[in-house]
């Protein structure tokens, strides 16, 4: 079909949006408020307080179904929510427990799997974080090294993950390891591992990015034992579960709800930068540049909204989106860059630590705006970067 | 005819290269620009260029210095630019140094003593938070006093102008409608108290507050009355040029840096240069560096001669080096992948210093902005040739 004929809208579902909008408001603190505004360094326990509230609400996991303690949201629902979460600049929803490995413990898991790990996730009281990628092995995911050998009742873990975001704040780590190395396909020969951070053996170091922040690690395990029941599934099927979740996290990775947000921070940066006296919201350059970033997000949101309504979004629309999705992002934060090389791009790093009383240069949002702009940079790299996303629509799609 | 012939030129980019390369780097960047004393780059740096007959490179015979033309110059910077050299070169020499040789009086030309032998730095403060890149928007005053002016006003942040000794500060004479004149204002002065911060890319600056500074009335460039506003965009052009070469350098270095790792970097079982699309991309990437190597030495060209199009050349060599940085820089962190997002490599802070560099004296979209007013000029005077400024 070249026109997807639209479903007529739900008033339950405006119902919906209101509330969400709503808790935000309340939960949100103004302490809270002010760290998010200043795009400032979010505390653990002030991240982990926020997503306990949505927790207790079930909203963490209001897109699993009711079966695995979800409240069975349909896909509209999902993205309301996400909509005016991101929309209210509320603390990111770290993927890891409830989009990504949830669905596959929920997915693949053992009964009791399922009892140990998916009430910590629906509440918030485990932290997870994603053990995929390794130093010889980024986009080549499956060529990766780090190497499970079953010792009675356990496997015994050695090797290197990297780029693992959260590492430092996580109490478990979902893993992929090689154990089978003489598997005729290396993707035959890998195992998906669910490990506690805790156990002996296992180093994490920090990996400090370009905006200075501490978001990324490096995680070392050094004969680690993890016990066996930790498997999920079925031993060297790791790599259809996490194809299975790559899926999941493709579509999330766009966060196409915050571009709104950033764009009122443009607006209001264009309203409060002069030039030659006058506001930048009255340079003919930046008002097109502004008209296009805004048609360039209606198409995107348009884009998402026709892939939710096909269910599970095809495999064009998932890479195309995370495509745009990042290009987007990109663009606006390097107009909101532009604006500000009007104040001589100066960055501290230090006034994104909350509760920073030094002497500002430039305006109050200055340092988090160049610091998303540095971390949103890997935008186009992580989740399947821009090369791997197009080749995978010309393989998959155009069969070339 | 130009101060240095061809040999001497090549002389100072072959001594200027090794230099850098030798005893510069992101690592020695990194330890400079992190390091929590005030400064943010490296005295022993400095005293090494001025050792080397670089820091007078432009300053006339009678300050100690050679006379070379920003062409020599820029020869240093793109050097400098190459390995992250984090000393405020460019705001000392060009701006400061410039706007002292090219408008002050015989006597004022004292002020030049000791910057070529590395014992004073000159800044220079005109830019402030309400004029953008327009650089005929002066809010600050300089009020007559019985012996002198008394500077009031802001000045944005501005890379080097924490560090400087002797500041020249661009101020209105009399009041809000007064001719702009340039202040030569010790850095010590009593009521100018500067903020001094990190740009994106850690090289410092400082933004300024100056509260009723008293200086004498030999402290104005020139000694006259007269609007310095054409001379003081002649210095921003020959800056914004200047910030070309550091560009060029950093461009090609992160190009060359890209194009290595792609050679080594294995996935799929090849090369990561082994995929035409990564190819193609390492090969407009050093376009960019050609296409910008060009437009510069066409404008440095210009300005040594004293060409009557120097303005202009200069605005395309910034609008087009702008470009080609943008694209070089976000390729080269692309390129890397989550290497290129680590604080520990030097491709991001290539990105960085060409972020900064893309913005200062004016970005690609606001030189553009002035090439396109210069075709409403030529609109209005079909005959007219090719004019010196818009
Ligand atoms: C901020 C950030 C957060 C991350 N978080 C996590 C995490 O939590 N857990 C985790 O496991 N990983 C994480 N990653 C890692 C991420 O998934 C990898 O960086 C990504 O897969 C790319 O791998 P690489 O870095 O090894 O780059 P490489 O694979 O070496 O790629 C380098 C460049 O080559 C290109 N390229 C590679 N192959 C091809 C090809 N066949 N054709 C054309 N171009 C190609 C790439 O697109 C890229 O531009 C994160 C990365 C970043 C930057």
């Amino acid at each position: 079909m070249f026109i997807n004929a639209a479903a007529p809208r739900d008033p339950n579902l405006e119902k919906f949006r209101m509330e969400v909008r709503e808790f935000c408001q309340t939960e949100i603190g103004p302490e809270m408020r002010r760290i998010l505004d200043l795009g400032q360094h979010l505390p653990k326990d002030m991240h982990d307080g926020w997503l306990k509230a949505l927790g207790r609400k079930g909203w963490l996991t209001g897109h699993w179904a009711k079966e695995h303690g979800g409240l069975g949201w349909t896909p509209e629902e999902s993205a309301i929510f996400r909509d005016e979460t991101d929309g209210a600049a509320a603390p990111w929803l770290a993927p890891f427990g409830v989009t990504m490995v949830g669905p596959v413990i929920y997915t693949f898991g053992t009964p009791e799997q399922k009892a140990r790990h998916l009430p910590g996730i629906r509440k918030n009281d485990v932290w997870w974080c994603q053990g995929y990628s390794e130093p010889g092995s980024g986009s080549d995911l499956a060529s990766l090294k780090t190497r499970a050998v079953r010792d009675g009742d356990d496997y015994v873990v050695n090797g290197q993950k990297i780029w693992t975001t959260l590492a430092h704040w996580a109490d478990w780590i979902f893993c992929l390891v090689r154990t089978d190395p003489d598997a005729p396909k290396k993707q035959q020969g890998i195992s998906f591992l669910l490990i506690d951070m805790k156990t002996p053996g296992i180093t994490v170091r920090p990996l400090i990015t370009l905006d200075l922040g501490h978001h990324l690690n490096e995680v070392f395990f050094e004969d680690v034992r993890v016990p066996a029941e930790n498997l999920i599934g079925e031993e060297n099927k790791g790599w259809d579960y996490a194809k299975f979740l790559l899926a999941h996290e493709r579509v999330g990775v766009a966060e196409i709800g915050k571009f709104g947000r950033y764009l009122a921070q443009l607006r209001k940066l264009l309203g409060e930068t002069r030039e030659g006296g006058r506001p930048l919201s009255e340079d003919p350059g930046f008002r097109r540049r502004l008209a296009e970033l805004e048609m360039n997000l209606s198409t995107l949101k348009a884009m998402h909204a026709d892939a939710l309504a096909q269910g599970t979004p095809g495999l064009i629309s998932a890479a195309a989106l995370k495509i745009r999705g990042s290009e987007l992002q990109q663009a606006i934060l390097q107009t909101m860059t532009d604006v500000l090389g009007r104040h001589g791009l100066a960055y501290q790093a230090d006034a994104l630590m909350a509760g920073w009383n030094g002497e500002l240069v430039g305006p109050e949002e200055s340092a988090g705006i160049l610091a998303e702009h540095l971390h949103r940079r890997a935008a186009t790299i992580y989740g399947g970067s821009s090369e791997i996303q197009r080749n995978i629509i010309a393989k998959g799609a155009l069969g070339l | 005819m130009p101060a240095f012939s061809s040999e001497e030129r090549q002389l100072l980019h072959d001594s200027a290269t090794e230099y850098f390369a030798d005893r510069y780097g992101p690592e020695r960047a990194l330890a400079l620009t992190r390091d929590d004393g005030p400064d943010g780059f490296g005295r022993a740096e400095w005293k090494s260029y001025a050792e080397l007959g670089w820091l007078g490179l432009m300053l006339p015979e009678d300050a100690g210095g050679s006379e070379g033309g920003l062409t020599e110059a820029a020869i240093l910077f793109a050097a400098a630019g190459a390995e992250l050299a984090a000393e405020p070169l460019i705001p000392c020499l060009v701006l400061g140094a410039g706007a002292v040789t090219g408008l002050g009086t015989e006597a004022q030309q004292a002020a030049l003593e000791g910057v070529a032998e590395g014992e004073k730095i000159l800044g220079f403060l005109h830019y402030e938070p309400g004029s953008g890149f327009a650089r005929d928007h002066v809010e600050t005053i300089a009020r007559p006093t019985a012996d002198g002016y008394a500077l009031t006003g802001d000045k944005a942040f501005s890379a080097g102008a924490h560090a400087a000794d002797l500041l020249v500060v661009s101020a209105r004479i009399g009041g809000p409608d007064g001719p702009v004149g340039l202040f030569l204002v010790p850095g010590d002065a009593g009521g100018l108290h500067r903020v001094p911060a990190p740009a994106l890319d850690g090289r410092r600056g400082a933004a300024a507050t100056l509260d009723g500074v008293a200086v004498s009335a030999d402290a104005l460039l020139g000694g006259t009355t007269d609007d310095r506003l054409a001379a003081i965009d002649r210095l921003l052009d020959r800056a914004a040029l200047a910030v070309c070469a550091d560009m060029l350098g950093a461009m090609t270095k992160a190009s060359e840096i890209t194009t290595d790792y792609l050679k080594t970097r294995e996935q799929f079982g090849q090369k990561l240069s082994s995929f035409q699309v990564l190819q193609h991309r390492l090969v407009d990437m050093r376009i960019c560096c050609e296409e910008s190597r060009a437009a510069i030495h066409a404008a440095l060209t210009a300005q040594d001669e004293n060409a009557p199009d120097a303005a202009i050349a200069a605005w395309r060599a910034k609008a087009e080096t702008a470009r080609a940085a943008r694209f070089v820089g976000g390729q080269g962190v692309q390129l890397h992948g989550g290497m290129g997002m680590t604080d520990d490599l030097g491709i991001g802070h290539y990105y960085k210093r060409l972020s900064v560099n893309e913005a200062l004296f004016g970005d690609a979209a606001w030189h553009i902005d002035r090439l396109a007013a210069r075709e409403d000029a030529r609109a209005a005077q079909p005959a007219a040739p090719e004019m010196a400024g818009a």
